[in-house]
C-alpha cells in the first residue's frame, strides 16, 4: 500500500512539473506504441555513404517493425562531400532504401556540409526553403538553419512560434545550443539569441547534430536538449561529460525514435547495433 | 601635446621649517606626477600613434569568450548595432577624408601615374583571394562557405602601411603598397554594401534615395556656406545620410562616405595615417576626429573579436589560404601579365620588393572584420571566418620574415656592399 501511494504521488508531480525528464534504464522499453500518438525517429550527421550509415538505416527499418513511425526528421550533414544526383542516390536513398519505400517522410534541415541547393531535393521535403515549420497531430516541428541566422529567420522563429497553438513545439537545427563534445560543444552566441525566443513561447524539446555524439542535457530553462550527430558519422570517445549532462554515448553510431502522446514524449537512442543506449519520458511543462 | 605642471600650494599658517619641508615634499610630488603624468600621456600617444586600441580591444574579447563565453556574447549582441553600423560610420569617414587629401593636388599620393601598376596589383589581389577562397571551399565540400568570398579579399590598409614603413619607409613601396590596399577595400566595400540587410522592406527604397539627395543638398549648402567645422556636415548632413543609407538597404557605416568630399580639405603632403602638423582648423579636427576613431576601433575589435577558439573549421582555412597564397600569387602573376604587356614597375621597386610588398597585404584584420559583419548572418560560419580573419594579422611577421631572406628595405646589406642595388624590372 505505501508504494502503491508514493507511486501516485510520483505520477501526481510528474504530471504537475514543468518540462522535465526522467531517463529510464536502458533495459525498459518507454514507446508505448500509442494509436494516436506522433511517432519519428531522428537522424543527425548522417550522409557518410559509408557501411555505418547502411547498418544504422537497416537498424531503423528493424526498429519500424516494432514502432511504426512515418516521420524522420535530419538535423544536418544529411550529405557529406560531392552533392551530384548521384550522391543522393549513394547517401541518402540507399541507406533509408527500407523506409522510404514504406512511405516514410523525411524533413531535413541543413548542416555546414550540405549543399545549400539541398532544400530543392524532393525528398528532403524542406519546400525550397532554408527553414520552414510542419505539424504532425498535437505538435509543431520548426526546422531551422543555424549556418546562418540572419534577422529574417529570427522575425520568422518568433512569429511562428507566437502564432502556434500546438501542444508541443519542438525545433531542430544542426549546431548545438548545449554540447559536452570536445571538439565542437556548445554554439553559445546561438545561444543566447534563440533560447530566450524558444524559453518565451514555449518549446519543449531542441534537438542538434553536428557533434559526433549522443547526449541528453538535463533540461534548461524548461526545455530538454539532445544532440545525435552520430548517424553515419561518429566521434569515439569525444565526450566530456559535466553536470550538465543527463545520459550520453559515444562509442557507436546511434538514432533516435520519439514518441509524443498527450503531455508526454517518450524517446529512446538506439545504436547500431540495436542496443538501446538511453531512453525517457520528457513531460510537457503546462502553459504559462 | 602640453603637460600641466603641478604647482605646490603651502599652508599659509606653517612655520618655514615646515614650509620648508612642505615645499620640498611638494616638489618632489610634483616631480613623480609630473612624470607620472608624462608616461601616461607618452603610453597613450604611443598607444594611439599605433592603432593599439583595436588590437587591445581584440585582445580582451578574445579572452573574456573563451572564459565567460555567455556574458561575452550578451555585451557583444547588444553594442554591435551601435558600433558596427553607426560607429564605423566614422571610422570610414576619416579614411576616405585621409585618402581625398593624400590624393588631392600636394597630397603624397597625387601623381595619378603611380595608380596605374597598384591598380593592376589591387585586381590581381582581388582575383587571386577569391578564387582561391571559393575553391578552397568547394573542394572541402563546405558550398555554405561561398557565399563569404568578399571577406578574403580585405586588405587591413593600416597594417599593411605599418609593415612596410617598419621594412621600408622612404622607398616607393610605402605608396604602392597604400594604393594597392585602398583600391582593393573601395572595390570591396562596393561588393560588401549592397548586402546589408535592411530592416525596411525594399519599397521604402525611393524614400532612402531622396533622403540622400537631401543628405547631400545639406553638406554641398554648408560647403557653400564656407561652414569650417566638420562635425555640422556629420551631424547633420551625416545623420540624414545615415538614415538614407539604411533605408535604401546599403550599409550604414559607409553613410558619411558621401558627405567626405564635402568637408573642408587640405592636402597631406604626409603619408596616409602619418600624423600631419597641427596647423589649422582642419588639421586639428581631424586630431579630434582620429582620437574618437580610435575608441571606436576598441570597441569594434571588442565587440566582434571574440571568438572561441573551438569555432575554427573550413571557414577559417579558406579565409587564411586565400590571404596568404590567393592574395600574393594573384598580385604577382598581375603584375607580372602588366609587365608582359610593356608596364613598368615604379623606380627602385623589383621583383623581391614586389613579393615583400604582396605578403604586406596578406593581413585582413579590421576590414576583413568589418566585412564579415556585413557579409555573414550570426551563426557558427561567421565564427570560423572571423578566426581567419583575425589570423590573417600573423602576415605582419611573414612580410619581415620575407623581408630579411630576400634582405628587403632595412634588411638589405648597406649600398656599397651589394654588387647589384636590386632586381628592379623597368
Amino acid at each position: 500500500m505505501p508504494q502503491l501511494l508514493a507511486l501516485l504521488l510520483l505520477l501526481f508531480f510528474r504530471a504537475t512539473s514543468p518540462a522535465s525528464s526522467q531517463a529510464a534504464s536502458p533495459q525498459d522499453q518507454p514507446l508505448g506504441n500509442r494509436a494516436e500518438s506522433v511517432k519519428l525517429a531522428v537522424i543527425g550527421d548522417s550522409g557518410t555513404g559509408a557501411a555505418p550509415q547502411f547498418e544504422v538505416g537497416r537498424q531503423m527499418a528493424t526498429a519500424r517493425a516494432r514502432f511504426p513511425f512515418d516521420t524522420v526528421i535530419m538535423l544536418g550533414d544529411n550529405l557529406y562531400g560531392r552533392q551530384q544526383p548521384q550522391d543522393f542516390v549513394d547517401k541518402f536513398e540507399r541507406p533509408y532504401a527500407g523506409l522510404l519505400e514504406s512511405g516514410v517522410m523525411f524533413y531535413a534541415s541543413l548542416g555546414n556540409h550540405d549543399d545549400p541547393a539541398g532544400r530543392y531535393y524532393k525528398a528532403f521535403n524542406m519546400g525550397g526553403e532554408r527553414y520552414y515549420a510542419f505539424s504532425k497531430k498535437n505538435v509543431r516541428f520548426l526546422a531551422l538553419d543555424s549556418n546562418l541566422m540572419d534577422a529574417k529567420q529570427l522575425a520568422w522563429i518568433e512569429d511562428t512560434l507566437k502564432q502556434s497553438q500546438d501542444a508541443w513545439k519542438i525545433c531542430y537545427f544542426h549546431h548545438p545550443l548545449y554540447s559536452n563534445a570536445g571538439r565542437h560543444g556548445s554554439e553559445v552566441e546561438l545561444r543566447v539569441i534563440l533560447e530566450p525566443i524558444f524559453v518565451k513561447y514555449g518549446v519543449n524539446v531542441v534537438l542538434s547534430g553536428h557533434d559526433h555524439v549522443y547526449e541528453r542535457l538535463k533540461p534548461q530553462h524548461g526545455i530538454t536538449y539532445f544532440v545525435d550527430g552520430s548517424s553515419g558519422q561518429l566521434r569515439k570517445g569525444d565526450l566530456r561529460q559535466s553536470e550538465s549532462t543527463a545520459a550520453a554515448f559515444d562509442q557507436d553510431q546511434t538514432f533516435m525514435l520519439i514518441e509524443i502522446a498527450l503531455d508526454e514524449m517518450s524517446f529512446e537512442a538506439v545504436s547500431r547495433t540495436g542496443r538501446i543506449v538511453d531512453s525517457g519520458v520528457v513531460y510537457r511543462r503546462p502553459k504559462t | 601635446m602640453r603637460h600641466h605642471g603641478i604647482s605646490p600650494h603651502p599652508h599659509p599658517h606653517s612655520n618655514a621649517h615646515s614650509h620648508a619641508v612642505t615645499l620640498a615634499h611638494a616638489r618632489r610630488s610634483s616631480r613623480t606626477s609630473t612624470t607620472a603624468s608624462t608616461a601616461t600621456t607618452a603610453a597613450f600617444q604611443f598607444v594611439i600613434d599605433r592603432f593599439l586600441l583595436l588590437p587591445i580591444g581584440v585582445g580582451i574579447a578574445i579572452v573574456w569568450a573563451n572564459t565567460f563565453a555567455e556574458s561575452y556574447f550578451r555585451m557583444s549582441h547588444a553594442l554591435s548595432f551601435v558600433v558596427n553600423e553607426v560607429g564605423m560610420a566614422f571610422f570610414l569617414a576619416l579614411i576616405s577624408q585621409e585618402v581625398l587629401e593624400a590624393v588631392m593636388p600636394g597630397g603624397a599620393l597625387h601623381s595619378w601615374r603611380r595608380w596605374g601598376m597598384p591598380l593592376v596589383a589591387a585586381a590581381g589581389g582581388l582575383a587571386g583571394a577569391a578564387l582561391v577562397y571559393l575553391a578552397y571551399v568547394h573542394v572541402a565540400y563546405e558550398l555554405m562557405l561561398s557565399q563569404a568570398w568578399p571577406i578574403a579579399c580585405a586588405i587591413d590598409v593600416a597594417a599593411a602601411y605599418f609593415v612596410m614603413k617598419t621594412i621600408a619607409p622612404r622607398s616607393g613601396a610605402l605608396p604602392f603598397v597604400l594604393l594597392l590596399a585602398i583600391a582593393t577595400d573601395v572595390v570591396g566595400l562596393a561588393i560588401v554594401a549592397p548586402r546589408y540587410e535592411s530592416y525596411f522592406a525594399p519599397d521604402s527604397r525611393p524614400t532612402g534615395t531622396v533622403l540622400f539627395l537631401i543628405a547631400i543638398g545639406i553638406a554641398a549648402l554648408m560647403r557653400a556656406s564656407r561652414v569650417r567645422a566638420f562635425w555640422p556636415y556629420l551631424a547633420i548632413g551625416g545623420t540624414v545620410s545615415w538614415w538614407a543609407f539604411y533605408w535604401v538597404g546599403l550599409h550604414p557605416a559607409l553613410a558619411l562616405v558621401p558627405i567626405v568630399p564635402f568637408l573642408p580639405h587640405e592636402p597631406r603632403s604626409v603619408d596616409l595615417f602619418a600624423d600631419p602638423p597641427d596647423d589649422d582648423a582642419t588639421h586639428r579636427f581631424e586630431h579630434e576626429w582620429n582620437t574618437l576613431v580610435q575608441g571606436i576601433l576598441f570597441c569594434f575589435g571588442l565587440v566582434n573579436g571574440g571568438v572561441v577558439f573551438s569555432a575554427y573549421g573550413t571557414g577559417t582555412w579558406a579565409v587564411l589560404t586565400a590571404a596568404f597564397v590567393g592574395r600574393p600569387a594573384g598580385i604577382l602573376i598581375a603584375v607580372g601579365l602588366a609587365v608582359a604587356a610593356g608596364l613598368h614597375l615604379p623606380r627602385r621597386i623589383g621583383w623581391r620588393e614586389l613579393i615583400v610588398i604582396a605578403l604586406a597585404t596578406s593581413s585582413g584584420f579590421v576590414f576583413a572584420l568589418f566585412f564579415a559583419t556585413g557579409v555573414m548572418p550570426i551563426g557558427p560560419l561567421l565564427a570560423e571566418i572571423k578566426i581567419g580573419a583575425l589570423a590573417t594579422a600573423a602576415g605582419a611577421l611573414l612580410t619581415v620574415a620575407a623581408a630579411w631572406l630576400l634582405k628587403v628595405g632595412k634588411f638589405a646589406p648597406p649600398r656599397h656592399a651589394r654588387p647589384h642595388v636590386s632586381s628592379e624590372v623597368s
